[in-house]
């Protein structure tokens, strides 16, 4: 079984972009209040995932490795976020599901 | 006449000598004096991680009267209130490697500035049972699954060997330049392992958590700023004045260049003791106090800077 760290980079790029656009005033209200939930929820994954290892054999990870790539593809383009804005949300809510999942059978922590 | 020429030879000799047998004395004492102090800014830093986490906590919950305070959250999960973010073992740990390194320039400093260097206790005394069964410690956090204390391993050993090499032998001039090179590059291990744990897991930490606080704090006053008077608008635009400073005090990973400006003295310590030719001698003790100096200067600045991420 070969294990491995899920990409802690680009989930703390993507945490930091959330709160960066809960302070958004091109957002409305309630969405800048959903993406400060969501980057909390996220918040609360990484301290987790920082010290864990998996085996990146597995769908859980596969799924939570795509979901980081493409959650943080959106909210790196503030564009296409606001264009997007409940499609955007969605794709976070979706990797926060994809990373509970895959803590669920990390192999160990600190 | 060949009495005074006697007597001029004689001085100059002890002159040249003592400066010699002096060559270290001011650097490795300002080493070690910034060695402390930067392993002490350090070290409240590692220490109030888990408390840091706990006060984020508390501090959401003061902006969401929505939510209320738990010991465990919906979900069965305890909450930052009760439990550890980080394992109080790992943490130990690190401060206890760190201590290794401190160690080393305190003893640095003693064999430069004694003259009776028989005198030092033995080197199991002189490090204590707990540093001394280090190694022991991370062996096992290795075991229990911490993905970097294997690497602390193997430099904690050396430094310790090098530490009781001081003591064992008594020659002091030819040590401190042995000392230096044999434990130099294995502290700036230790240190480049402490820099890369900073940069891979606190600073990811405590990056987040000052964006999540400086975020909580403006979506709480944008929702609230029409129910607040005026001066209660003041206040909590003075907090979130405070929210981002200390944002961007965690962006610029002050903890990390902290370690970063220990190792660059270091390795201007190694190049000194490594330098054979007089102009040699003189460019690297010259790069060494550049070096110090820009230390000094970084502690001053920097742990002023480290204090609002220390809660």
């Amino acid at each position: 079984m070969a294990t491995a760290p899920i990409d802690t980079v680009t989930l703390t790029a993507i945490i930091n972009q959330c709160f960066s656009y809960a302070t958004d005033a091109r957002f409305s209200l309630a969405d800048q209040t959903t993406f400060l939930i969501e980057g909390k929820r996220l918040r609360g994954q990484l301290l987790n995932l920082l010290s864990a290892q998996f085996d990146n054999t597995t769908a859980p990870f596969a799924a939570a490795t795509a979901s980081l790539t493409a959650v943080n593809a959106t909210l790196s383009q503030s564009a296409t976020a606001l264009a997007n804005t409940a499609q955007t949300l969605n794709s976070i809510a979706t990797l926060v599901s994809n990373l509970d999942k895959l803590l669920a059978i990390a192999t160990s922590f600190v | 006449m060949r009495l005074k020429i006697g007597i001029c030879a004689l001085l100059s000799c002890t002159v040249l000598s003592g400066c010699l047998n002096n060559r270290y004395i001011t650097p490795v004492t300002s080493f070690q004096t910034s060695t402390t102090q930067t392993i002490s800014v350090i070290s409240t830093f590692y220490s109030s991680r888990n408390s840091y986490e706990a006060q984020l906590y508390l501090a959401d919950i003061a902006n969401d009267p929505s939510l209320s305070v738990a010991t465990k959250d919906a979900a069965g999960h305890p909450t930052p209130l009760m439990q550890s973010t980080f394992s109080p073992a790992s943490i130990k740990a690190r401060l206890d490697a760190l201590s290794v390194v401190s160690v080393y320039a305190t003893r640095l400093y003693d064999l430069s500035n004694t003259t009776a260097p028989a005198d030092f206790a033995t080197a199991s005394t002189a490090l204590g049972t707990n540093l001394s069964s280090l190694n022991t410690t991370f062996t096992s956090l290795s075991g229990g699954g911490d993905p970097t204390a294997n690497s602390y391993i193997g430099p904690i050993t050396s430094v310790i060997g090098t530490i009781g090499k001081m003591y064992l032998n008594g020659k002091r001039d030819a040590l401190v330049k042995t000392a230096i090179q044999e434990g130099g590059p294995q502290v700036n291990v230790i240190l480049s392992l402490i820099k890369t744990d900073m940069d891979n897991i606190f600073s990811k930490e405590v990056i987040t958590g000052a964006n999540d606080q400086l975020a909580s704090d403006i979506v709480a006053y944008n929702k609230d700023r029409v129910n607040l008077t005026y001066d209660q608008r003041v206040a909590r635009l003075a907090t979130i004045a405070t929210a981002a400073s200390v944002a961007t005090s965690a962006t610029a990973s002050v903890p990390s260049q902290l370690v970063s400006s220990m190792i660059s003295a270091n390795n201007a310590l190694l190049k000194s003791a490594a330098s054979t030719s007089g102009k040699d001698k003189q460019l690297s003790l010259s790069s060494l106090n550049d070096a110090l100096g820009a230390w000094v200067t970084q502690i001053q600045t920097l742990s002023t800077q480290i204090s609002p991420l220390v809660k």
